[in-house]
């Protein structure tokens, strides 16, 4: 006992002992229960944020500017590229106007509610990146728009070639996506994500479950047997569960194998985005959370 | 030099990593090399005028990493950078630092946060990688990025923190 309180008076022991008892509270309270920010500290990430975003983005510009001029010997080849997609998609938007024209004649004889018809209306916000995160295990980006544009949590986010991450956390003025190379099965903070195929959506479909960071490839899981996937098909969101909107890009298949138990598959999938250097990201807003029943 | 201007001087550092560093990293590196610019300051501080700042200015940039950055947990970054700052601070209590030993601390210092960082992620279950992988996948590039950068700002940042401590000095005596 004597001892023990010897080891007490030790000043340096006492501070190590509080500090480590309330750091587990601390991490315990947020794993625990986290709704969102709080007052004070919605205040300090909106002033930091606030300052970072004249960096950012002027960073941006000179970076972009080098990179530019390195890449005026690729443009001849790549306006060629974009002539051929301009000319497939002209032929594409006449039959999608003859299919719309038809769905909606549809729709209306099937008498669908005024919810059911706007469900698939999304509305693409596009944000610009503030800030990146320095810590390897949570790359998580701020970018300029907050819950007075109309940002909520859970939301996804993209960039034009394809998913980046899902909102985690809003302040008034800003927001923090969480990558999607934070994805985790047995993390109690993200959540997996339905997807399908790519010109065979009502076929296929496999939960994006993992990323693993040591190949650089999201794991897709639970895939039938007699699924007809194949390397290179195209891997988009199914918006299956009606949380995440449908049609998102997400990468291509690059192999597929036998899962764990023999029953299902599963496929190693490589990401359309980079996600380095990012200045423009859209948010993916739904109608469904914008005004929730009429 | 004040303390206020020194706090002033590691936000904007806190500002730029966030901001300005993504940008210098080539691509495809992002997720390897990782700027912790702030914490080698801490460290620096904690080296020079004592434990105590150290442990403060630990806590104070960790919380606020642990806030702006919002991710899985609340905390970790405060923990550790507060006691590696008075760890550091310790151990150079009763001599002067040279150049080599500061930045061997530095070095090292970098090295314990991001395991002890990796090791509390591990326990939440947050990243299934080994630790083998993660030390040839991100600690030690970053490693080389944090001496360089300690190494270019040893000389003001040194300077700096010695005008504070002889002032206080100078203000015990009066």
């Amino acid at each position: 006992m004597i001892e023990l309180f010897k080891l007490v008076r030790n000043k340096l022991v006492i501070m190590l002992m509080i500090g480590f008892v309330l750091f587990i509270a601390v991490i315990g309270y947020s794993l625990s229960d986290r709704k969102g920010l709080t007052m004070p500290e919605s205040f300090i990430k909106d002033s930091i944020t606030f300052v970072q975003q004249w960096i950012y983005k002027p960073a941006g510009y000179i970076a972009g500017l080098f990179e530019d001029i390195r890449n005026l010997q690729e443009i001849y080849e790549e306006n060629e590229q974009l002539r051929m997609t301009a000319a497939a998609y002209t032929r594409d938007k006449i039959e999608y106007n003859f299919t719309k024209k038809e769905n909606e004649r549809l729709e209306q004889a099937l008498k669908f509610t005024e919810r059911q018809k706007q469900m698939y209306n999304y509305n693409y916000l596009i944000a610009q990146v503030i800030s990146v995160s320095n810590d390897a295990n949570n790359r998580s980006m701020n970018i300029n728009l907050g819950s007075l544009n109309g940002i909520k949590k859970n939301m996804a986010v993209t960039t034009v070639d394809g998913l980046i991450g899902l909102v985690s956390s809003v302040t008034p003025l800003t927001a923090t996506v969480t990558p999607i190379t934070e994805l985790n099965e047995t993390s109690p903070t993200f959540n997996s994500i339905a997807a399908t195929i790519m010109g065979r959506e009502n076929e296929s479909f496999g939960i994006l479950s993992s990323y693993n960071s040591e190949i650089d490839r999201v794991i897709m899981t639970k895939i039938a047997e007699n699924d007809q996937m194949v390397v290179g098909d195209t891997v988009i969101t199914s918006g299956l569960g009606n949380i995440y909107p449908r049609g998102l890009v997400i990468g291509t298949v690059e192999s597929k194998q036998v899962g764990d138990f023999g029953l299902t598959y599963v496929a190693t999938v490589k990401l359309a985005a980079s996600f380095d250097h990012l200045t423009e990201v859209f948010v993916v807003q739904q109608p469904d959370s914008e005004e929730p029943q009429q | 030099m004040s303390m206020n201007r020194i706090i002033l001087i590691m936000l904007l550092l806190f500002v730029l990593e966030g901001a300005l560093v993504p940008w210098l990293i080539p691509a495809g590196f992002g997720h390897r090399i990782i700027p912790h610019f702030v914490f080698v300051f801490v460290i620096f501080a904690s080296i020079y005028t004592g434990r105590h700042r150290g442990l403060l200015l630990g806590a104070g940039f960790g919380l606020l990493q642990d806030i702006v950055y919002y991710g899985h947990l609340l905390g970790p970054h405060a923990f550790i950078m507060a006691s590696l700052g008075y760890f550091a601070g310790m151990m150079f209590e009763k001599r002067r630092a040279t150049i080599l030993m500061a930045l061997s601390i530095v070095g090292m210092a970098c090295i314990l946060y991001d395991s002890a960082l990796f090791f509390i992620y591990r326990i939440f279950r947050i990243t299934n990688d080994t630790y083998a992988w993660a030390v040839l996948d991100y600690i030690l590039p970053s490693l080389f990025l944090q001496l360089a950068f300690a190494l270019a700002c040893y000389v003001p940042a040194r300077r700096m923190f010695e005008r504070l401590v002889h002032k206080g000095a100078d203000n015990d005596e009066e």
